[in-house]
């Protein structure tokens, strides 16, 4: 062996962005993630030309599984035109000549910011979500090599009496989005800071999902037809977001999870958090032929 | 006009090489195609410096060594390249991880049949309710498999016919019919 054979052609960009053992590293502990689902593994989170916390977590793992025949989707808050969706859907086609899409039904290949679509994700599709925090134990220990040896306990006691101490002060459970959920019966996981309405979407649902976090360097995964159980008392049913009855201003599309717009009398109107479903909403009212696929959710609420 | 790179040949087949084995391992007992038929292109797309590796193929040995990997005895090795079913014992040895590390666990591929006559049941993650599936190996390594492995510490099969390939994570149960 000798340097040379170890090497290649120069290149003006390694094709993907990412260089060959950079990808190979993340296929290596996305493996594993896989076969060890909500477990956190570690890896080296390299440099992509974007700050960290903005998204680079996911960006490598699109960059890893993108080629040219990928269809990409890129969510922002459920939106697909803000600025980090529009520049990393951008950069994800620049860097591979994937083809883009809006349209959830035609995506290959969906890297979101903290929403589940509401229309269901099919068995061939992939959707990788950007995690700021991947570890559940934070807030109840923030020493990560202690929090690595409770996961290996399987000790999730101070995270039962977190939820325990805020219903106690408040009522109810104040953990408003990233709800810490137990995945294959063994491993607490944050789903990324998806809202409640989201994570039962997760539960024995057809597509994969890869969460990955750039800045704190570790992926997890959920793989399909796995149990995602958010964390909850025999007492104190799991409740997501009262927006089953609230309906879009500017669609119509009623049963989704919405967006809060204040208005200047101190009211406020909503429009629907999934913009893409919103726009099709509307373009089928106006007569124009879009297929809208199942939702997760019917009439504003979960089927059992 | 905005020019798009190309993927070259090694990425284009790594690349699918790999979204093979990601689906074969989120559905475990179906299969799915690889880019080419047989173990090489697998070390390919998965192995470099990093790895410890063990093979018992003179031919997956030189592909090996070509990656750079450090060839390992069998306990030692994060993935190992087999040209026939190993036995129980065999099994035993192997890297399994840790609770607090269990990503350490080693990845085994083995040649097998998709015709063959042990029967196996397959359910857990990735498994919608159960599926079954054929193979040759000895019903003995399944049950032997589930024997030694204690969850989260295991290690992952990649079953390999011609160019198609299986994936049987820790999670799958494995039932012999």
């Amino acid at each position: 062996m000798s340097i040379k054979s170890l090497t290649k052609e120069w290149e003006p960009m390694a094709y993907g962005f990412l260089d060959a053992s950079a990808k190979r590293e993340i296929r290596r502990k996305t493996l594993k993630a896989i076969a060890v689902p909500g477990c956190q593994m570690p890896y080296a989170s390299r440099e992509v030309p974007m700050a960290r916390g903005w998204g680079t977590g996911g960006l490598q793992i699109s960059c890893t599984l993108i080629n040219p025949q990928t269809t990409v989707k890129v969510i922002d808050q459920g939106a697909d035109d803000s600025v980090n969706a529009a520049s990393i859907r951008r950069f994800l086609s620049r860097v591979s000549g994937a083809p883009t899409t809006m349209d959830t039904l035609k995506a290959d290949l969906i890297q979101s910011r903290h929403r589940i679509p509401e229309e269901k994700l099919r068995e061939d599709q992939v959707l990788v979500l950007q995690v700021p925090n991947p570890e559940p134990l934070r807030p109840v220990q923030p020493n990560m090599s202690i929090a690595r040896q409770m996961h290996a306990d399987a000790d999730y006691g101070r995270m039962w009496l977190q939820l325990y101490e805020q219903i106690v002060r408040s009522g109810r459970v104040m953990q408003g989005a990233s709800y810490p959920s137990l995945v294959h019966g063994r491993f607490v996981m944050t789903p990324s800071p998806i809202p409640r309405w989201d994570v039962p979407k997760m539960h024995m649902a057809k597509h994969l999902t890869i969460l990955s976090a750039g800045r704190e360097k570790r992926l997890h995964a959920v793989p399909p037809f796995a149990r995602v159980e958010p964390l909850v008392f025999d007492d104190v049913p799991y409740r997501v977001e009262d927006h089953g009855d609230l309906t879009c201003t500017r669609s119509g599309a009623k049963g989704y999870f919405m967006n809060e717009i204040p208005q200047d009398d101190g009211s406020s109107t909503y429009e629907v958090s999934d913009s893409e479903l919103g726009v099709k909403t509307i373009r089928q009212r106006d007569g124009e032929g879009t297929a809208i696929g199942a939702t997760w959710y019917e009439e504003g609420r979960m089927p059992q | 006009m905005t020019h798009y790179p190309t993927p070259s040949d090694f990425e284009a087949q790594t690349n699918a090489t790999y979204e093979a084995l990601m689906w074969a391992l989120s559905r475990p007992g179906r299969a799915r195609g690889l880019p080419q038929a047989g173990q090489a292109g697998i070390i390919l797309t998965l192995i470099d410096r990093e790895c410890a590796i063990y093979t018992d193929s003179e031919e997956l040995r030189a592909v090996a060594a070509s990656t750079g990997a450090h060839p390992v005895a069998a306990e030692c090795a994060d993935h190992l390249f087999l040209t026939s079913v190993p036995n129980v014992a065999f099994l035993r040895q192997l890297r399994q991880g840790s609770d607090m590390y269990p990503e350490e666990g080693a990845t085994l591929v083995l040649p097998a049949s998709f015709k063959g006559n042990t029967r196996l049941r397959l359910t857990g993650p990735g498994v919608d309710g159960e599926i079954t599936i054929n193979l040759d190996a000895p019903p003995v390594i399944w049950t032997a498999r589930k024997q030694i492995m204690r969850y989260p510490m295991g290690f992952e099969i990649f079953l390999v016919d011609g160019d198609q390939v299986i994936g049987l994570p820790r999670t799958t149960e494995i039932e012999v019919l």
